[in-house]
């Protein structure tokens, strides 16, 4: 088969492989992500933009998006000052230990997101380890800080596996040059490593805040999905698929697609930018 | 040396440095005057990195101790020191424009505005880098980068200027250019400077005063005049240029190898008796025929010529001489030289010398019998 492709080239002067191989891979992708990604936007408004938006400005969904936002982007800040100390710390200091300290904090992308919420509820549950000790009006299961936690629990390794190799091979000399021309450490850091880590800690965020929005198996299990208190925007389309409502879960559904577009293009697109310029 | 203590900028005394088990350093003693150019050459691990970290203080010797005029400055962060530092790679803050590399060091130390704004004028004026200013500098050349370096460093008045083997990311045409031009620069600017380099030639044009390292211990320090002509050891004879290195005895005030006896032209300190190597300079041995040595060259010995090969600018010969059970010699000739005395492979000749240097035996490349061929670069 080979032999004879290679041949036909030879004799032709056309590489009849190459369009041929596209098509293949183009066959391959359809029914696997292209035609999946694009049922949502068909049948989104297939019954009008109008019923679309009705579907879309549901207090409930509303709320369920906004929720979504907002613990992402808290527990975003978190890990992404934790990341970037973490990474500072274990790029500039070698000590005994420190590999298993970056494999702990690797750790939490390998465990299935399910087996990390039903963690946090043995934990911070109301008979858990430590949240038998809360006070029963302070329990933290089944509220947005819930969702918080679970959301820092499984984006915890991103920024900090973006920002660590830019660290490492970033050129030492360039912070002894610093010193010797009269900065502090702090100083330092402030005005020569940060903005060297400019597009590393932006990847970091983005990576880390698509990935909490859509964060689905441990938040079913901490947040209790109580609608329009504790329920975000994938349990939100869970939630109204099974009820039937396939209208009101793919307008949700149609928010969280469009939203990965805009943050992949960033990375994708605005990379070189942030690293230059 | 220490008569004219208020000429000296920096001094370093019985430093020592060692990393783990492995010595870098041993009890290195050194000063830099006012405005002098000193260049430590040596190869890569023969601690001269460590020299200048430790001078900058970006690391602190185990024993010793750094002075800046008068000041010691031994336990002193680099960043309190104000040493200007020039890195191999130049250590250009990417994301600052020229200036803003420039006005650095001026900002941390919260001068006025204008004041920085006017010094960063005047120094960009100084390298030559008025129209590159707003650029970046990956938008730069290398020699421009390394331009940008020195302004920056110079930009806060510092006590010293170090360079890091400044030339070794840069072409060597280029490198030959921006060696003259920094040169100037240095001396117009009178700031003393410390440079470290593996580059022999680099060394001797540079330096007002080049230290040969080796091994964690300065050999000798001299004028690249002295270090060139007059070498103490075998190490700095054949680190620096060429060199044909004979074992010998030293008896009478002469240096005496096979049937051979040279008389040395000024005092060495030897014990009569002692074993003396004589160090020559493959352009300082002359050939000719043996009924034609001329009286101004000591003769060395006769020989054979083994080898003659065209090296462009100079001819290259390898001669056995008889000493011994013969000793090859490399000896390379100017064309006025070639044209006037043509030799081909298998004559006899007679070797004299004119300049050469007997050194004590005991030298730390010690245990080498006869003669050392060092390639001629």
């Amino acid at each position: 088969m080979s032999a004879n492709l290679s041949s036909v080239r030879h004799t032709r002067g056309y590489d009849i492989v190459k369009p041929l191989s596209i098509t293949a891979l183009l066959i391959f992708m359809l029914p696997l992500v292209l035609l999946p990604l694009s049922s949502i936007f068909i049948f989104g408004f297939s019954s009008g933009l109008q019923s679309f938006w009705a579907a879309l400005t549901t207090p409930d969904a509303i709320f369920a998006l906004k929720l979504s936002f907002v613990t992402s982007f808290w527990a975003t800040v978190f890990n992404l000052v934790f990341g970037l100390f973490a990474a500072y710390v274990l790029a500039r200091y070698s000590f005994w230990g420190r590999n298993a300290i970056i494999v702990l904090i690797s750790i939490p992308t390998a465990i299935p997101t399910a087996v990390a919420g039903f963690a946090l509820l043995l934990l911070w549950g109301p008979y858990g380890l430590l949240g038998r000790f809360l006070p029963a009006d302070t329990q933290i299961m089944f509220t947005p800080y819930a969702i918080i936690l679970a959301n820092i629990f499984v984006t915890f390794p991103l920024a900090f596996g973006v920002i660590m190799p830019v660290l490492e091979t970033m050129n030492r000399s360039l912070e002894e040059a610093s010193a010797t021309m009269g900065a502090t450490r702090w100083q330092t850091f402030w005005h020569v490593t940060l903005p060297s880590l400019r597009g590393a800690i932006v990847g970091g965020a983005l990576l880390t805040f698509a990935r909490s929005v859509g964060e689905f198996g441990s938040t079913i299990l901490v947040s209790g999905n109580l609608s329009g208190m504790t329920q975000t925007a994938p349990l939100y389309i869970f939630a109204k698929f099974n009820e039937g409502q396939v209208e009101a879960a793919n307008a949700v559904a149609v928010v969280l697609a469009v939203f990965s577009f805009v943050i992949f293009s960033i990375l994708f697109f605005a990379r070189d930018w942030l690293e230059t310029e | 040396m220490k008569a004219d203590t208020t000429n000296i900028a920096v001094s370093v005394e019985g430093v020592s440095k060692s990393f783990g088990s492995t010595k870098v350093l041993s009890d290195i003693n050194f000063d830099v005057h006012e405005g002098e150019i000193l260049v430590f050459l040596g190869a890569s691990g023969s601690g001269k990195t460590t020299i200048l970290r430790i001078i900058s203080g970006l690391e602190t010797p185990d024993s010793g101790r750094v002075i800046f005029h008068s000041r010691d400055v031994t336990g002193l962060p680099a960043r309190e020191r104000g040493t200007g530092v020039i890195f191999q790679s130049y250590a250009l803050f990417p994301k600052m424009s020229v200036e803003k590399n420039i006005a650095y060091g001026l900002k941390l130390r919260r001068r006025p505005k204008k004041d920085v704004n006017q010094r960063v004028d005047e120094l960009i004026g100084l390298v030559h880098l008025e129209d590159h200013r707003k650029k970046f500098p990956s938008q730069l050349s290398g020699g421009q980068q390394q331009r940008v370096a020195i302004a920056r460093a110079l930009a806060y008045e510092p006590e010293v200027l170090l360079f890091d083997e400044p030339f070794g990311a840069l072409d060597a045409q280029i490198r030959t250019r921006l060696r003259h031009e920094i040169r100037l620069l240095l001396k117009k600017i009178k700031v003393p400077s410390i440079f470290i380099t593996h580059d022999q030639e680099e060394a001797l044009e540079l330096g007002d005063r080049v230290a040969v390292l080796n091994a964690g211990q300065i050999e000798q320090i001299g004028t690249p005049y002295e270090v060139y002509m007059k070498p103490d050891t075998e190490f700095v004879a054949t680190f620096l240029g060429a060199a044909n290195v004979l074992s010998g005895v030293y008896k009478n005030g002469r240096f005496e190898t096979g049937a051979s006896a040279i008389e040395l032209e000024e005092p060495i300190s030897l014990d009569e008796g002692s074993r003396a190597k004589l160090v020559v300079r493959p352009e300082d041995v002359f050939l000719r025929r043996p009924e034609n040595l001329q009286q101004h060259y000591q003769k060395l010995a006769d020989g054979t010529i083994e080898e003659v090969s065209f090296v462009g600018a100079f001819e290259r010969l390898l001669v056995n001489l008889n000493i011994g059970n013969g000793v090859t010699m490399v000896v390379t000739r100017p064309k006025t030289e070639t044209a006037a005395f043509p030799f081909q492979g298998g004559e006899s000749v007679s070797a004299g010398i004119v300049r050469f240097r007997v050194i004590p035996a005991e030298s730390r490349m010690g245990g080498r019998e006869n003669v050392d061929i060092v390639s001629v670069s």
